[in-house]
């Protein structure tokens, strides 16, 4: 099962926020430039909003990747619901301090003028729809006392437009919205992803018509291809070891893919 | 761990579903297409019976417009007053009457076998209730009815004879005046018969026997010389003999 041609490609797709998986496709790496430029301007809060799956959290981690070489950058990939939690995790990794007394907002200014850097720590937020209004007001009075440089990312939803919440609407100077990938797009990510890991076997088993499909299915969802391919590739891993007559090496069947969207949930039969 | 059976079965499952509206499509559109042949096929089995029933029907029609025809000629033929009043009448009368209807039997029987259905229709009754009530009354009354209808017929005669300017018709009339000794009217019907047809020999004697009759011996003899040396008739000759003897007057 280890020597099977499809395990590592399924491993590859296992749904893992890793800033070495990053596949830069020429849509994103333009997003993510924008990203990094405003990072640099003196803005106080940068807004990066999508769909779920759109990749904002694997953007999130590539910046923090490529910008803790140079300055102070700290990742908060797990909301902290609790204010003071929050606070005192900021002061700790940011500042270097941890007090024994309890931590408020004012404490928390008082560290940050104190050890004020340059340039300004950033500190990035995934998942910020998770957080209380109270504890966003917080993190907005951190930002405009400008010891602190946010970039939050949001689950942009039908039900409710996040852009139009106060305390963002005012004070937000930048936002990048991210996009689900087009069929080619994601022929690219997937294809991009397997050349990385040496698997040119499966990567040329690709063709546009086993993408469009794939893109059809998951609507150019990352999240949903990655949960898609991985079970497709359970299934080329089950095939392969039970009836490997069945399987054409020259291109993906089409039945094969169908039957994995059954089974992770994109087709309802 | 995948249950690859039932993952097939699954999309098995999904396939049909995914096909069924386009067999649902495709059926409904086989459906209608075979509807709308059926429904053009029977507006055309249709218009065929339509065209077909006005030929029969004007074959019908044609066979109907035959029977009145038929009819009409047999009435004008057959003329059963007229049979009443040759009956009255000696001379060779009758053997023209009866000579016209079975020429007229010929016409009709090779080509329209319907005619004996013609001939049962009872709108030629009344003529046959004539003999029947004749046998219940017996043959004297008979004679007093036929008279009757003589009257009736000379008059129905004439007017047929404006209508058709028939020359046998004319001929008769003249003969018929000149039997109830209206020499006057018998010449007129004579001369009638004579201008539409200038062949017939009794035409002539009636002429003739009526300017006798009429005191004009004079042209008799004229007129039945200038016949004679046209037609060379024996009875024109023998008439000629007994106007100049005496012996007719």
């Amino acid at each position: 099962m280890e020597n099977s041609l499809f395990s590592k490609p399924r491993e590859l797709f296992l749904d893992i926020v890793n800033p070495r998986d990053y596949v830069q496709i020429d849509s994103v790496s333009h997003m993510y430039q924008s990203l990094k430029s405003s990072v640099q301007k003196p803005l106080k809060m940068i807004l990066l909003y999508g769909r779920p799956g759109t990749g904002k959290s694997m953007l999130l981690h590539k910046l923090h990747h490529d910008l803790s070489k140079h300055q102070k950058v700290h990742m908060i990939s797990t909301p902290i619901i609790d204010e003071e939690d929050f606070l005192r995790v900021l002061a700790q990794n940011i500042f270097g301090h941890a007090p024994r007394e309890t931590m408020t907002l004012t404490r928390f200014l008082e560290i940050s003028s104190a050890l004020s850097m340059n340039p300004i720590p950033i500190v990035l937020l995934d998942e910020a729809q998770l957080y209380s209004s109270a504890l966003m007001e917080k993190i907005r009075l951190i930002s405009d006392a400008r010891s602190i440089k946010f970039v939050i990312t949001l689950h942009k939803t039908d039900k409710e437009d996040i852009i139009a919440k106060e305390h963002f609407q005012t004070r937000i100077w930048e936002s990048v919205e991210l996009q689900n990938a087009t069929a080619e797009e994601l022929k690219i990510y997937v294809q991009k992803k397997l050349l990385k890991a040496n698997c040119f076997d499966v990567a040329n088993m690709f063709n546009d018509k086993n993408m469009k499909l794939v893109a059809s299915l998951t609507n150019g969802n990352y999240r949903e291809t990655n949960k898609l391919l991985f079970s497709l590739f359970s299934l080329y891993c089950w095939y392969e070891e039970n009836n490997p007559n069945l399987i054409k090496y020259n291109s993906i069947k089409s039945k094969w893919i169908e039957m994995a969207a059954i089974h992770t949930g994109l087709i309802h039969a | 761990m995948l249950d690859i059976k039932k993952l097939e079965r699954r999309w098995l499952k999904y396939k049909i579903k995914s096909f069924a509206p386009y067999f649902m499509v495709f059926f409904l559109l086989l459906l209608v297409l075979s509807g709308v042949s059926w429904w053009f096929k029977s507006q055309i089995s249709t218009q065929t019976s339509i065209t077909k029933v006005p030929m029969t029907s004007t074959l019908k029609a044609v066979s109907d417009k035959s029977l009145p025809l038929t009819i009409d000629e047999n009435t004008t033929i057959l003329e059963p007053s007229m049979d009443f009043i040759q009956s009255f009448q000696d001379a060779p009368v009758p053997n023209e009457i009866q000579t016209s209807p079975t020429s007229i039997k010929k016409i009709p029987t090779p080509q329209l076998p319907p005619i004996p259905k013609n001939l049962k229709i009872p709108e030629y009754s009344p003529s046959q209730t004539v003999p029947v009530a004749s046998r219940l009354l017996g043959d004297d009354k008979s004679l007093s009815i036929k008279r009757d209808d003589t009257k009736l017929d000379i008059n129905e005669l004439q007017r047929r004879f404006k209508e058709t300017s028939n020359a046998n018709l004319a001929l008769f009339i003249s003969r018929y005046y000149y039997d109830h000794g209206d020499y006057n009217e018998a010449y007129n019907y004579a001369l009638k018969t004579n201008n539409l047809n200038n062949r017939i020999d009794e035409s002539w004697i009636l002429f003739s026997k009526s300017l006798v009759k009429l005191g004009k011996t004079d042209q008799a003899k004229k007129t039945l010389q200038l016949y004679i040396s046209q037609s060379n008739s024996d009875a024109a000759k023998n008439l000629l003999d007994n106007i100049e003897r005496g012996n007719f007057k």
